[in-house]
């Protein structure tokens, strides 16, 4: 085993086979994530207009926009004067 | 297949397994603690702050969990189930456990996170509810004890690019099930309690409306480990205004088959009330109840506080929640006072879920018979003078495994389990 140390996974995927449908997260994920990082590039926007520019459900850019928050890649902008909806922005 | 002896197992470890485990072991008995889930902590690793204290729930798990995991005389088994208990001999019990791979080497990963930030893959984050993603090399959370990576299998796609950056080497795909068999002495189940399912109650449109949440769900929001960088609604994104709480959400309604009442759930929605109001001072919070029910000490007062503060209080029984356009709530409701049909609006609603027991533990006695009680929880058979005792020799129970129990309570049930357990160790030696 100890040779193997560091590529461990090439054994395992002699023995088993990706699920397409963790194929298909994956592919969901990078599509979403390139296009929510194009959209703020530019342009500080709110989850209602990230919606409507990516047309994607408002929860779906909720989940997916935190997730990129959370992993450095986003960060929160102001919030409106009604103090209810914020906009966020690509860290640089 | 490993085979070895313990004077005790303790099966879960969540607060009263944990308080358990290091109760036997601080008087020189081995344990082996047997942990589902990837970390220990249970349920309270996971909360905001504790009612009526207010302290900080992480501060106060984490130096007593790093206790017990540093232990010299306790083995702990993350990510592992039992299979089957059975006796062994006069005194002794004959415990097959199943140990699933983590795909890391725990004595070797240092929690760099370097593995999560490489992967490609995200999926929803089961630690905080489904609410955000999180990558398949993870970290369970920040206070997860062990805090060392896991590899979400189902969910990899076996790139590789988590081992080629792990500075230490330690993910190892080549990790297979373990089958162990432990001889022990004695057993504590401490296998703790479940939430109820609000999918049951398809009026209130959990799911469905992503503006009602659960309580755990809230609770996570207002953690200082929160999924979002403020309390937002999971729908839309907005700072909520009004908030409203059906409390007894599965308790004590004979349509959803319980009929008990869930004993924290009024509590813990006056602490996330209170909490609310401190994270978004102008909000207004509303709780819709059928009782209060305050019963512990400084627990009134701790009610009184909320009032004071301006949490709205409202008798009443929700007959249905919809949707508005906007992702507003209109709960439909009727008015215990006045006895009149009102309608009110929300931005969000956390329905406040009661307890459900976990049955995990029935299924491992399969030549033994462990009673449930009528609520399917496990029986205390002298719950007046011997609460921990079960209807199984030398088994006993610690904590919301036999019934819906705060923090507080679990503990004391799991100090009278390690005491009667370390007494039947000592009668059997
Ligand atoms: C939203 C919410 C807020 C709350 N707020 C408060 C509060 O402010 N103050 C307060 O006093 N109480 C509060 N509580 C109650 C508190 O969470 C419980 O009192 C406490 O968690 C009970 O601890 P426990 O160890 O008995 O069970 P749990 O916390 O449920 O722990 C059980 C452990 O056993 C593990 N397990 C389960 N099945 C198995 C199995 N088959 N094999 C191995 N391991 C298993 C689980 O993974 C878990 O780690 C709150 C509860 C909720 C839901
Ligand atoms: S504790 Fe309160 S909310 Fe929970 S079931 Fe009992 S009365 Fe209902």
């Amino acid at each position: 085993m100890d040779t193997e140390k560091g590529n461990t996974v090439k054994l395992l995927k002699e023995k088993r086979k990706v699920s397409t449908e963790a194929k298909e997260k994956l592919k969901e994920f990078t599509r979403t994530k390139k296009a929510i990082m194009n959209a703020l590039n530019g342009e500080d926007l709110t989850i209602a207009q990230l919606s409507e520019k990516l047309s994607l459900p408002y929860n779906e850019v909720v989940y997916y926009l935190m997730s990129l928050l959370k992993f450095g890649l986003v960060q929160v902008g102001e919030i409106d004067d009604m103090d209810e909806y914020f906009t966020y922005k690509v860290v640089k | 297949m490993g085979k070895v002896t313990y004077d005790a197992i303790v099966v879960g470890g969540g607060i009263a397994g944990c308080e358990a485990a290091l109760n036997i072991a601080n008087n020189d008995f081995n344990v082996l603690l047997i942990e589902k889930d990837l970390s220990v902590g249970g349920k309270m690793i996971l909360l905001s702050k504790v009612f009526p204290t207010l302290d900080c729930s992480a501060c106060i798990t984490t130096p007593k969990i790093s206790e017990m995991a540093r232990h010299p005389n306790i083995t702990i088994f993350t990510g592992s189930e039992l299979q089957k208990v059975s006796k062994y001999g006069d005194n002794l019990f004959e415990v097959s456990i199943v140990k699933n791979p983590r795909y890391v080497n725990i004595e070797d990963c240092t929690g760099c996170q370097l593995c999560e930030q490489a992967c490609p893959v995200t999926v929803p984050d089961q630690y905080q509810l489904d609410m955000v993603g999180r990558k398949a090399a993870y970290i369970p959370f920040s206070i997860a004890n062990p805090r060392v990576a896991a590899i979400d299998i189902d969910n990899c796609t076996l790139c590789g690019a988590c081992e080629k950056v792990c500075p230490t080497k330690c993910i190892d795909f080549t990790q297979e099930k373990e089958e162990w068999i432990i001889h022990v002495k004695t057993v504590i189940l401490a296998t703790g309690f479940n939430l109820f399912n609000p999918e049951m109650i398809p009026r209130y449109g959990f799911g469905l409306y992503k503006n009602v949440v659960t309580s755990m769900q809230m609770e996570r929001q207002l953690a200082p480990t929160r999924p979002f960088h403020t309390v937002l609604r999971p729908g839309d994104g907005k700072v909520p205004d009004r908030i409203a709480y059906i409390l007894c959400t599965g308790s004590r309604d004979a349509s959803v088959g319980n009929t008990m009442c869930s004993q924290i759930c009024c509590m813990y929605s006056i602490k996330q009330a209170q909490l609310l109001m401190g994270a978004l001072p102008m909000a207004d919070v509303t709780i819709y109840y059928i009782d209060i029910r305050a019963f512990g000490k400084g627990f009134n007062e701790f009610y009184e506080q909320a009032l004071g503060m301006g949490v709205n209080f409202v008798k009443g029984k929700i007959g249905k929640i919809s949707e508005k356009k906007n992702g507003d709530l209109v709960l439909r409701y009727e008015d215990v006072c006045s006895g009149k049909l009102q309608e009110a609006e929300h931005d969000m609603v956390v329905l406040s879920v009661g307890v459900v027991a976990n049955q995990d533990a029935q299924k491992y006695f399969t030549d033994l018979t462990l009673k449930k009680d009528r609520h399917h929880f496990v029986q205390q058979v002298d719950p007046l003078l011997n609460p921990s005792k079960t209807s199984i020799e030398g088994v006993f129970v610690a904590g919301s495994v036999s019934g819906p129990m705060d923090i507080p309570d679990s503990i004391l049930s799991a100090g009278a389990a390690s005491v009667e357990a370390i007494n039947h160790i000592i009668q059997f030696s």
